[in-house]
């Protein structure tokens, strides 16, 4: 396992991002029914664990009973013996039964976030990458088209998208820009878990090959059991 | 530089023609007609759906501050961009209880001021025929109907939704010469 549990980078970090931390461990708290598991959000945790030292824990909830034992296993064993003090955030991992995933954020006034997208986008706004317009939209694009046409739509659309995808992956490996986006991480995540009977295009299997090489995928196998 | 905006004028993208209108003094937006929404950013680049067209315009334009303050409400906004999409069209359901709670002590859905979040939710709620009849026969919830009329005496809605929203008014083909 890569996972490196040391901070590579200060609190002071977070405090841009977030507004100065007085104290209180911040703390994300995610709802996920174990029917349909966010993958997407586990890699994202994976990168954010070898940022900041993370306090994962893993919880399920009265709404929902035999939860498979990986899904209770998904993150790394922890060192009991550190307080909450020592973590920079919380990433509280609920199993319930929900109909979409949900994040709470410790912050009053913060509505619930409800969608794997948004929840990715605001996970992975936590590493701290700047974007120009047209990248930074045209990664929002691909989420949404990820997650609603792939993820939800008939078996038409997934083959549409599926082709869509592979032709963006004929003319760069990736699917914005030179490298590894959270476009990649959620549209592979989908297809994984949505692409069902529905034959996936040469271009996409290679591209699937090099997110599964990718050291935080590791867990996401583990949860397709 | 001027970016142009295709519109179909008999489905128009309200949220997209609000954000355009708001952002007008930094980023030049053109109007076209034709069947389907797109907003074209480069040779190889356009957008066609109306989230993706609000997140650029307003990343385009920051000094407008549309898409939140700060990492947490830019997540806000997200989560209604979706909810405008996804939970506003036809049967409204708990969804208009969910906005009504959002909005109890709230002038603007996120943060305190206007944002893309305002734009798209009011503009699924204005083309939604159930919403219409709720809010003509008084039984809209109070805080939703209090902000939805709010935004609508704002001056950007008043021109968006004077120009697109009027089933008897022509479309106006003048905007399409501004470019």
């Amino acid at each position: 396992e890569v996972v490196d549990s040391k901070p590579l980078a200060g609190t002071a970090d977070l405090d841009t991002l977030l507004g100065k931390n007085y104290g209180a461990l911040r703390d994300i708290v995610i709802n996920a029914n174990p029917s349909h598991p966010p993958l997407s959000l586990l890699v994202l945790h994976c990168l954010l664990r070898k940022r900041f030292h993370v306090l994962s824990t893993v919880h399920v909830h009265s709404s929902v009973s035999n939860v498979p034992p990986h899904l209770l296993a998904c993150f790394e064993e922890q060192d009991k013996n550190q307080s909450r003090h020592d973590f920079q955030l919380g990433f509280t991992l609920i199993w319930k039964d929900v109909p979409t995933p949900q994040m709470k954020f410790s912050i009053q006034n913060m509505c619930p976030i409800e969608g794997e997208g948004n929840i990715a986008r605001f996970l992975f706004a936590l590493l701290g990458q700047q974007q120009d317009p047209i990248t930074a939209t045209l990664v929002d694009s691909w989420i949404d088209m990820a997650i609603f046409q792939l993820g939800q739509g008939s078996s038409k659309e997934k083959v549409a998208v599926l082709r869509t995808i592979n032709a963006a992956l004929g003319r760069s490996p990736w699917l914005v820009g030179a490298n590894r986006s959270l476009a990649d991480i959620v549209t592979c995540c989908v297809v994984l878990q949505a692409a069902g009977p529905v034959a996936i295009p040469a271009n996409v299997q290679k591209w699937m090959k090099s997110c599964e090489n990718l050291p935080e995928f590791n867990g996401v196998y583990k949860l397709l059991q | 530089m001027t970016l142009t905006l295709t519109v179909n004028s008999a489905s128009p993208p309200l949220g997209a023609l609000l954000t355009a209108e708001h952002v007008k003094s930094t980023v030049n937006v053109a109007i076209d007609q034709g069947k389907e929404t797109s907003l074209k950013v480069a040779d190889s680049v356009s957008f066609n759906d109306v989230n993706s067209i609000v997140r650029y315009l307003a990343r385009l334009s920051p000094s407008h501050v549309l898409y939140g303050t700060n990492l947490l409400e830019q997540a806000e906004i997200d989560h209604w961009l979706e909810f405008s999409s996804r939970h506003l069209s036809g049967q409204l359901g708990s969804a208009l209880q969910e906005l009504n709670s959002a909005l109890s002590l709230r002038t603007f859905l996120v943060g305190n001021s206007i944002s893309l979040a305002d734009f798209c939710v009011w503009s699924s709620l204005k083309v939604n025929s159930t919403w219409q009849k709720y809010f003509s026969e008084g039984q809209a919830p109070c805080h939703i109907k209090r902000w939805f009329s709010f935004l609508s005496n704002h001056e950007v809605f008043k021109s968006v939704g004077g120009k697109w929203t009027c089933a008897s008014v022509q479309p106006q083909s003048k905007l399409t010469t501004d470019k």
